[in-house]
């Protein structure tokens, strides 16, 4: 089963808590939404294999807590993450407001700065409503995230959110593979090394 | 071959039959290789483009033929030309004159600069070379010499290919080459004489009229006339010592154990040796036609003041040893020492509790030994003091380039892209340290020897409660490199022992527990070994997740404190009777109010408490720890475990609120920790009021949650009663236990990100200096680079050779424009005073140097122009451009403007600069004569003849073309 795993991606889930982090990773993982979820202590931590484009991949996804005291140790969960899902309550703008300081977090201690972001708007099943799909997606675009709106109680968009994440990762080169692939910055002053013999034929002056 | 030798006859005596069977295979396969070329067929293509020599591209394509069993290599060079070009092959028309010979009259690239010399004598652009294969003799007898020009002959007749293909004879530094041309009823012959000293009719250009003249043997009188085109190149390579710029450094001055000797901060920078190894200046009459200039043996009309287009070219010497670049590289090498600290300086010299008295006076008398390198001296903090002191002292005075605003919001932050250290911090000055003592004192064995003077170093300061300078405060920053946070997280213990020691010591009343926040530890819980203990204990009780030891936060014994609710709450389910009891409790431990918060229930304040500071953790550690809280699995019991493992810090958060607010309920603290899961609603009481009701969420009700379960448990003790979450005992020992196993190759690996970003900041700072636009766009590549390689754990070799080599092409760029301008020296020249001081300088560049001030507006131009190249003399208002470039301004030069430059000025010129302007005689000597005559009859067609010779000092050439009409003659 492991041998045809392409690859396995890191992955983690920040945001304010109770925004529904721990909703959407067990909607994900198991297909369940349980009201009687504890509120997360320090960091969780679930496993899924998907299959993204005939490609099967294993998600190693970190949920984190989100209360101010718990943050000190999630930095060190930033590292070499591959792909990053920033979750914000729909009926809860102070939380969409706070997405500024999550990123600010993401972009001092993530390793790279190639790591995918994407930004879910959740319970859009529930009614009163304070932050507009638009502004989710005029956030997302200004900070080159992916955007899906979700409901991990009725499962909308949830797989779709985990599937894209997955399969922007994998179309994004040297994210996932061995680092060897990319390679060394081509310098722009054209040395002239022509090989062969002391001048190969080629003289500079008369 | 003599240079009156008649052309070839065709005629070729066979005597051997074996010879004669492989001599037609090697024909054969010439044609092979020319077909596979597609070399067949009438050449056709467009006229030649003024300078496309030069900047087009030229590629070559090579194969292997052998004749019995000599080797040779044939291959094809030519200009890469536009696909159109090509595909006319076939089609040409058929009584054009092949495009090679077409090519020898073209006058747009004369003299290119850079060329194969087949192309610079003949002006072709493309050509086929067959060639002895490496390892192979020279051809040198005569008969063999002539056999190969038949084979290149009856191959060129066979197939009807109209490429030139030529045959290398002679040693390969001649470059003597021999060749043919073949067209419909055409032929051209190039032949060669190379001798080591021109005869003296052909040192002008009336002697060379003469030769070529009696080559062409054209039967008509008068001559049509012979167009000219003339360069003298003057050649500049013994540079005065005085117009190198570089100093080298004072290594003296640096051995000297005067600590200041050594920049700190700063790396060495620029070339050890000239970069520039050759100038020339090229005077040039593109175009002359027979008649209007006399140069003969007595007098020459070929004065360079006058010639119409002046070009300079820098050579370059091949990679100058630059001092940034040899830094790097020796320090890059120590990446591969396998040695260890003991075994390079000697297990017993440092042995610390020493067994053996004799040991310790042998390991005494080695570090008094009057060693060449006084390492002794070199303590880091001595350094790092005499560093800070040398930085206050140039503070101010000191507007260095990089004070410039741009560049340090540039660079600002390159630590952490680098994952390297503060440029101020310990870490970066030791990584320089030890490149510095790597390179002048005594290399690895230095190195080993300073780390280990480190490392005891480091011990003696956690041992008595020395924070170590030059890091900054706080938790390990996991921007930076491991060791750096290693330091940091050594200081981390210092301080907090620091702070413990002297609570111990100091006045009992006077201990405001604000005092030493700062040094406090939390939670086990983050570390490592707590967790992987963990792992075998899964059913313990809520006390012993956190640490074993006894020790407490602070120690105290403050017995009225301990009566106060420690004891009374100490027992099972002593939380929440407290919470019933207030009137009992006497707060403890309180930080601030938060904000307007009141508890419920007494409707006191709400209060902040003082907390136990989260544990500093290294990357290391932090990444143990995740291995282990993941090792748990999924499980809903492994999830459990791991929340418990992770909730001392909860329950200590927990019993501080309790201690600073008696009191209080589960809901007070919700409200501080996780307001989010406290609920408040609008409702309308009985008496129809608007009141604010509030209450846990959903998950927080749930029955024994953790949180819940916590709660319970908590006692209400302050943090500095509680026991400490954070051994620093433990921490410091481990740190200092992996600071002391560091070989010089792992010190050297730690640091190397210090190292590249030390270059990177020095690079950067001499690039400001000189402002070249290309360095600038490198060393942003460098930067991106080096971010891409440095961010990850172990970066491959190669990756890391990469960046060195980045960063020596940049020294050494930036080393040669300061050579140039330190050459042309034209600055200098702004004020009457200075130009005469330049003019009686000796140096034989001051002549140079005062031709550029004064022709300045001579048609001047730089081929292989480069930013380093065009920007040492800014103030030129000259194009100094590539030769494009210059063939635009010649087209643009208005005529008036030529007038006027050519009338009156030159005998200006020639009062002002005095007598140095007297020009040496011209180190190259070219001269490209050109005609269309008919040969070898007066009625056979008239065709192109051409003859380039070059006089130098060593040798003279001759270089010729001569085309005869192979139908009627
Ligand atoms: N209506 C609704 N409630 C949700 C949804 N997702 C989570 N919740 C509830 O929001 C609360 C917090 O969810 P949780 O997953 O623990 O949030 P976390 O702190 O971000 O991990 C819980 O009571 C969930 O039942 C959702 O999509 N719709
Ligand atoms: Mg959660």
């Amino acid at each position: 089963m492991d041998e045809d795993v392409l690859t396995t991606l890191k992955i983690l889930i920040i945001g304010e808590s109770g925004v529904g982090k721990s909703s959407l990773l067990l909607r994900f993982t198991d297909d369940t939404f349980d009201p009687e979820l504890a509120a997360t202590i320090g960091v969780d931590f679930k496993v899924k294999t998907i299959s993204v484009d005939g490609n099967k991949a294993k998600l190693a996804i970190w949920d984190t807590a989100g209360q101010e005291r718990f943050r000190t140790l999630t930095p060190s969960y930033y590292r070499g993450a591959q792909g990053v899902i920033l979750v914000y309550d729909v009926t809860r703008r102070d939380t969409f407001v706070k997405l500024d300081n999550w990123l600010n977090e993401l972009e001092t201690y993530c390793t790279r700065n190639d790591i995918v972001k994407m930004l879910v708007g959740n319970k859009i099943d529930k009614e009163n409503r304070e932050v507009d799909r638009n502004e989710g997606l005029k956030f997302a675009r200004k900070h080159s995230m992916l955007f899906i709106e979700a409901s991990a109680k009725t499962c909308d968009g949830v797989q779709c959110a985990f599937e894209e994440l997955v399969e922007k990762i994998i179309q994004t080169p040297g994210l996932w593979e061995s680092e060897s692939q990319n390679k060394g910055v081509k310098l722009s002053n054209r040395e002239e090394g022509h090989g062969g013999g002391a001048c190969g034929g080629y003289c500079s002056m008369l | 071959m003599a240079a009156d030798s008649e052309p070839e006859s065709e005629v070729f005596e066979i005597t051997d039959f074996t010879t004669a069977s492989e001599w037609e295979r090697f024909i054969s396969k010439i044609e092979e290789v020319l077909n596979d070329w597609k070399l067949i067929g009438i050449s056709s293509g467009k006229p030649l483009e003024k300078g496309v020599y030069t900047t087009g591209a030229w590629e070559e394509k090579s194969d292997e033929i052998s004749f019995a069993d000599f080797r040779f290599s044939v291959t094809h060079h030519y200009l890469v030309q536009e696909p159109g070009d090509r595909d006319g092959r076939e089609e040409g028309v058929e009584d054009a004159l092949p495009l090679p010979m077409q090519d020898l009259l073209c006058m747009n690239n004369d003299f290119p600069p850079r060329a194969h010399c087949l192309v610079r004598w003949y002006g072709l652009r493309e050509f086929v070379v067959i060639a002895p294969a490496a390892n192979n003799d020279a051809v040198l007898s005569e008969s063999k010499c002539n056999l190969l020009l038949s084979s290149v002959s009856i191959a060129l007749g066979n197939t009807g290919c109209q490429v030139p293909l030529f045959v290398q004879i002679h040693q390969k530094w001649r470059r003597m080459y021999v060749g043919e041309c073949q067209g419909p009823g055409v032929r051209t012959d190039f032949e060669m004489v190379h001798l080591r000293k021109a005869p003296s009719q052909y040192t002008h250009l009336s002697g060379l009229l003469d030769v070529f003249k009696s080559k062409i043997g054209c039967p008509l009188t008068p001559l049509p006339p012979v167009s000219m085109a003339i360069r003298l190149t003057y050649v500049l390579q013994d540079w005065q010592q005085y117009f190198w710029p570089q100093q080298p450094p004072d290594i003296d001055a640096l051995v000297g154990g005067e600590v200041g000797g050594l920049e700190f901060g700063k790396l060495p920078f620029g070339a050890c040796e000239d970069p520039i190894s050759e100038l020339h200046l090229a005077t040039t009459w593109p175009h002359l036609t027979e008649g209007i200039i006399v140069d003969n043996d007595v007098y020459s009309d070929l004065d360079p003041i006058q010639a119409p287009q002046w070009s300079v070219r820098v050579r370059k010497a091949d990679n100058p040893q630059c001092l940034l670049g040899d830094f790097l590289n020796e320090f890059f090498k120590l990446c591969h020492r396998k040695e260890s600290t003991d075994e390079i300086l000697g297990r017993s010299a440092f042995e610390e509790d020493g067994k053996e008295v004799a040991d310790i006076s042998h390991a005494l008398s080695k570090l008094t030994e009057p060693a060449p390198v006084p390492i002794h001296k070199l303590s880091v903090t001595n350094m790092v003091h005499s560093a800070k002191k040398k930085i206050r002292k140039h503070r101010g005075v000191d507007e260095s380039p990089l004070n410039n605003e741009v560049l340090n919001t540039i660079l600002l932050n390159l630590f952490s892209q680098f994952k390297s250290a503060p440029s101020d911090s310990l870490t970066y000055k030791l990584a320089l340290c030890l490149c510095m003592i790597n390179f002048y004192h005594g290399g690895v064995k230095g190195v080993a020897h300073l780390w280990q003077e480190f490392v005891l170093e480091m011990r003696y300061r956690w041992e008595n409660n020395y924070l170590i300078p030059g890091l900054a405060n706080g938790p390990p920053d996991l921007r930076c490199c491991l060791l750096h946070q290693k330091l940091q997280m050594l200081n981390c213990c210092i301080e907090r022992k620091k702070a413990r020691d002297e609570g111990k010591r100091g006045n009992v009343s006077d201990r405001s527990p604000s005092g030493s926040s700062g040094d406090t530890g939390r939670g086990a819980d983050h570390s490592g070994d707590n967790l992987k203990e963990a792992d075998k204990e899964v059913g313990k009780s809520w006390e012993s997740w956190s640490d074993s030891e006894e020790e407490f936060f602070e120690c105290l014994s403050d017995a009225e404190d301990l009566k106060g609710n420690g004891q009374e709450n100490g027992k099972k389910g002593g939380a929440k009777e407290g919470s019933r009891d207030p009137v009992s409790l006497k707060p403890e431990g309180r930080l601030h109010p938060h904000g307007k918060l009141t508890l419920l229930h007494p409707g006191e304040p709400l209060y902040i408490p003082i907390t136990q500071e989260p544990a500093p953790m290294t990357e290391d550690l932090l990444e143990e720890q995740s291995e282990v809280l993941a090792k748990l699995g999924t499980s809903a019991e492994g999830a459990h475990l791991r929340a418990r493992m992770q909730s001392a810090c909860l329950l200590s958060d927990m019993e501080s609120f309790k201690a600073a607010n008696p009191g209080c309920c589960l809901e007070d603290f919700v409200r501080w920790y996780s307001p989010r899961d406290y609920i408040e609603e609008e409702v309308v009481d009985e008496k129809g009021n608007v009141v604010i009701k509030g209450e846990l969420s959903a998950r927080m009700k749930i029955p024994s949650n953790m949180w819940v379960e916590a709660w319970e448990t908590a006692k209400p003790v302050p943090a500095r009663r509680q026991k400490r979450l954070f051994d620093d005992t433990r921490e410091a020992e481990k740190v200092l236990h992996y600071l002391a196993v560091q070989k010089p190759a792992d010190l050297a690996r730690h640091l190397l990100p210090c190292v590249i970003h030390a270059a990177v900041l020095k690079v950067k700072e001499e690039e400001v200096l000189e402002d070249i636009s290309s360095v600038k766009k490198i060393i942003k590549q460098i930067i991106s680079h080096s971010s891409k390689v440095l961010r990850f754990p172990n970066p491959e070799d190669k990756k890391l050779e990469e960046i060195i080599a980045q960063i020596m092409s940049v020294e050494a760029i930036i080393a040669r424009a300061r050579s140039l301008k330190a050459k042309f020296g034209v600055e200098k020249c702004e004020n009457e005073e200075e130009k005469e001081d330049l003019q009686r300088c000796p140096c034989p560049y001051a002549t140079w140097c005062i031709l550029y001030a004064h022709l300045s507006n001579h048609l001047f131009t730089l081929t292989e122009s480069s930013d380093e190249v065009t920007n040492f003399v800014p103030h030129f208002p000259l194009i100094f451009l590539s030769c494009i470039e210059l063939n635009l301004s010649i087209s643009a030069m208005p005529p008036l403007d030529e007038e006027l430059r050519r009338s009156g000025s030159a005998e200006e010129r020639r009062f002002t600069a005095g007598s140095v302007l007297d020009f040496p005689p011209p180190t190259g000597r070219e001269i490209v004569l050109r005609t269309t005559v008919p040969s070898p009859a007066p009625y056979s067609k008239a065709l192109p003849q051409r003859m380039y010779s070059v006089l130098t000092k060593e040798d003279f050439r001759l270089a010729g073309a001569f085309s005869a009409d192979t139908t009627f003659f």
